[in-house]
């Protein structure tokens, strides 16, 4: 059973849960559809597809990255200027 | 004559219907009430554990960075290592023993694997590699490793 694969995803799987921990609706939900999504796509073979899933992961934790920055932009906003003006 | 002991028939059929009917749904409201009831003391029992675990958990934390840190013994890391398996969802308490493999005997995926590995790397603060990682089968392995890594000895 060749997976060459396999350290790729496993790894990518590992840094979005680092990413999960602070999720806004709360850990655990994160990493139970994160295991989903794994789960679903776990069958496929085709090499070129994998490595197209794994790049589409690697966005997706970029996208989560930009989610938090943004969270944390508009926090500050908050707290320093007026919401009504 | 007969057109109104027929409606009259229906009618009586009705009442009684309703008031057949009135005392299970009274009931049913009684026990939603009671069991409602019950819920909430269960939950408030729940509540009460998962907080005295956390406060077990962060008096480690608040051990763990201290700087007179005690070296810790073999069993001590085996009990912590239970602990962590048994506070992962996915592992029931009653199959989980010592030598039970991950996968084959208690039914995780390689992607759960990782979550227990990461959970470990939580508690002992320490990262370990992928390529060790995945060595690490059995609860004993871990004990093993992580007995390695602080340098602890039978």
């Amino acid at each position: 059973m060749e997976q060459p694969y396999r350290k790729a995803v496993l790894n990518l799987y590992k840094s979005l849960l680092f990413l999960g921990r602070e999720w806004p609706q709360g850990y655990d939900l994160f990493r139970k559809r994160l295991h989903k999504v794994f789960t679903k796509n776990s069958e496929e073979t085709d090499p070129e597809k994998i490595k197209i899933m794994i790049k589409h992961g690697e966005f997706v934790a970029k996208e989560i990255e930009a989610l938090y920055k943004l969270k944390k932009y508009r926090t500050m906003k908050r707290r320093y200027y007026d919401d009504s003006s | 004559m007969a057109a109104a002991n027929l409606v009259r028939s229906a009618l009586s059929g009705l009442l009684r219907k309703s008031v057949a009917y009135r005392t299970p749904v009274v009931c049913r409201l009684s026990t939603v009430a009671l069991q409602q009831k019950f819920q909430t003391v269960k939950s408030y029992c729940n509540l009460h554990n998962d907080h005295i675990l956390q406060n077990e958990v962060q008096c480690q934390r608040i051990r763990q960075y201290s700087g007179a840190q005690t070296k810790l013994s073999s069993q001590q890391i085996e009990e912590r290592v239970m602990k962590v398996c048994k506070a992962y969802d996915k592992l029931s308490v009653s199959q989980l023993k010592v030598d039970s493999h991950f996968m084959t005997d208690l039914g995780l995926d390689s992607l759960d694997h990782v979550e227990v590995i990461m959970a470990m790397e939580d508690e002992f603060g320490f990262e370990i590699p992928d390529a060790d990682a995945e060595r690490l089968v059995r609860p004993r392995d871990i004990i093993q490793y992580i007995a390695d890594k602080e340098d602890v000895f039978e």
